[in-house]
């Protein structure tokens, strides 16, 4: 008994005012450097975006014409549609690494409907129906079985991509229909029709994430699952939409891959994963979810754009970009490794 | 030794003959309690006497084995907290309970957003400025001071964010409060804001459960105090009775004993 009177009296002995001075210090501390960190990261980019614009401006002079700023927008339109996708599925806390499958098996199925006959029209949507089955699943195994998405998406990919060479017999279908090239390959003045699709996703990514409650729900349930729950989210069904979400926009970007080569391959999404997680990483997103803005994955997207373009310019191998955007993809994640550790 | 009634007596929340097993080990027997408008009831007792247990039972975390529980009068089967929290009890966790990357008017109406009309008018979009004013009041209402609402709350001391956590509980419509160890990892200005904040409450007729390893605090904040020995209901206790040393001597066991022998 005494032994917890003692305890009790401990418990309540004033605690050293001095330490109470330390601890609030120590908050304003953390506060402050977090707040450092995020402007870095913030301007960072946009120092990022201007140096890379400035390299490549000085090497070519031709990648500041119209005419190749155009078409670079519209190469990274296809990576920019998957990253708004991304972002949101970050920001909550899970990960979709399915994607570059989604688009060859969406791809894939257009181009065999096609060579059956089908409307090209009635394919596609056939083939986006397809890719929300594939988001649909990834989310059931997510939030249902409570399996890792890393792992979940790794074990889709694997199985949609071996789907869509199998369906495809490993060979490359031409589409040869007018009204469905001008999706990848037709302009509105003279704005290739696929960055308006790009900017049409990420508005509409943007107004959710800003706009409404199921924004908010998104970075609550990233941020911490148990309050939000406990808050009356739908936490589940929610996460489960976003994986679909995100495989449509997958979809999608197989659709416009598709219509811009006119030929359906499953090859066609290959170079996508790296590339899209890097932008959203890079674009300030924590793969601890919780945090992120499209503006940033916009600017990251951005940044991407101009390497792509500029190696093409001068005529790198495609090689040394997978070097530098694997060294970018690191680097971001460091950052918000840098960012995680300055709030504890 | 039980100060309570035996009927359903007006209190806003009754529980008669609470017990519950896990497996064979009796967590808790046969335990009664109630909490009334604007009452504060201390929840003392060692590790493992079954002070948790009780809590999740009366919030609906956990089902009890046998035993009813009467919420304004009526018998109430929660299945969830969720149900629980639809008829206006609230329990306040010690962490886990804010969003840190949200502000504080972000998290006060998580899951219930105030909207409007957007642009093209069918569509609802989030009503900042509303919920901020809202917000505010709501605070103000309970004398927390928080310079900036849309602070994010990863931002805010300890016990600032309990303080939000208890704002947003009362600004719902919560009647009974069920605090879980609230001070426990507080600095000790922010115990004395949470006490002051707690006295606020009961002004508004909100009925607080107060689960502490802080004796001290429960004996000068609590009305009432019940002690939980073995699973069992060993004293409920008016505080004008009794000093910090009869709690102790409740809890482990010593006055019982002597009460007995």
């Amino acid at each position: 008994m005494s032994n917890l009177q003692e305890e009790q009296a401990a418990a309540v002995q004033p605690v050293d005012v001095a330490d109470r001075a330390t601890g609030e210090r120590r908050e304003g501390q953390l506060a402050r450097r977090r707040h450092v960190i995020e402007r870095l990261q913030g301007q960072g980019l946009i120092l990022i975006l201007a140096v890379v614009v400035g390299i490549m401006w000085s090497s070519s002079p031709y990648f500041m014409s119209t005419d190749n700023l155009l078409t670079a927008a519209s190469v990274v339109s296809i990576l920019g549609i998957m990253a708004v996708g991304e972002t949101l599925i970050i920001i909550a806390a899970e990960i979709d690494i399915s994607i570059g499958s989604v688009m060859a098996v969406t791809s894939v199925l257009i181009g065999s409907l096609v060579a059956k006959g089908m409307n090209v029209w009635v394919a596609v949507a056939v083939a986006m129906l397809l890719a929300a089955g594939v988001g649909f699943v990834n989310g059931i195994l997510t939030v249902w079985f409570r399996i890792n998405s890393l792992v979940v998406t790794l074990g889709m990919y694997s199985i949609v991509l071996g789907i869509a060479y199998v369906l495809s017999n490993s060979s490359t279908v031409i589409i040869d229909q007018q009204g469905f090239s001008w999706l990848g390959s037709g302009k509105i003045g003279s704005v290739p029709v696929s960055v308006f699709i790009f900017l049409g996703v990420w508005l509409a990514g943007q107004a959710v994430l800003k706009l409404t409650a199921l924004g908010r729900h998104i970075f609550a349930v990233g941020d911490n699952y148990d309050a939000a729950v406990r808050a009356g989210i739908r936490a589940d069904g929610l996460r489960i939409g976003l994986f679909v979400a995100m495989s449509l926009s997958a979809g999608l970007a197989g659709v416009i891959v598709t219509s811009e080569l006119s030929s359906a391959a499953p090859q066609v999404g290959d170079p996508y994963l790296l590339a899209v997680v890097t932008a959203v990483i890079l674009g300030g997103a924590s793969l601890a979810g919780g945090r992120g803005t499209l503006v940033g994955t916009l600017i990251a997207v951005a940044i991407l754009g101009v390497l792509q373009n500029g190696f093409a310019l001068l005529q790198f191998s495609v090689y040394t970009e997978y070097i530098v955007l694997g060294c970018l993809l690191i680097f971001a994640v460091l950052t918000d490794q840098l960012v995680r550790r300055s709030e504890r | 030794m039980t100060a309570g009634g035996n009927g359903p007596s007006g209190a806003l929340l009754e529980a008669r003959g609470i017990t519950r097993y896990f497996g064979s080990v009796a967590a808790l027997q046969e335990v009664d309690f109630q909490v009334s408008a604007g009452e504060v009831v201390g929840l003392v007792g060692d590790n493992g006497a079954g002070k948790s247990t009780l809590l999740k039972i009366l919030c609906g975390a956990l089902r009890p084995t046998s035993g009813q529980i009467f919420v304004d009068g009526e018998e109430a089967h929660f299945q969830s907290p969720r149900e629980s929290r639809d008829r206006g009890i609230e329990v306040v966790y010690q962490d886990l309970a804010l969003a840190t990357e949200l502000s504080v008017t972000e998290n006060i109406f998580l899951g219930r957003e105030r909207r409007r009309a957007g642009a093209l008018g069918a569509l609802r979009v989030l009503d900042r400025p509303t919920m901020a004013v809202e917000a505010k009041s709501t605070l103000d209402s309970l004398g927390i001071q928080i310079g900036d609402v849309s602070a994010r709350c990863g931002l805010l001391s300890g016990g600032e964010r309990q303080a939000v956590a208890v704002a947003r509980a009362i600004r719902w419509g919560s009647k009974l409060l069920l605090l879980d160890e609230p001070t426990a990892a507080l600095a000790v200005m922010e115990q004395r804001k949470i006490g002051g904040l707690i006295s606020e409450v009961t002004k508004h007729d909100v009925g607080v459960i107060l689960v502490s390893h802080n004796l001290r605090q429960v004996h000068e904040l609590c009305d009432r105090i019940v002690v939980l020995l073995h699973g069992r209901m060993a004293a409920n206790l008016r505080k004008a009775d009794i000093t910090v040393e009869d709690i102790v001597m409740w809890i482990t066991g010593v006055a019982a004993e002597a009460a007995s022998g």
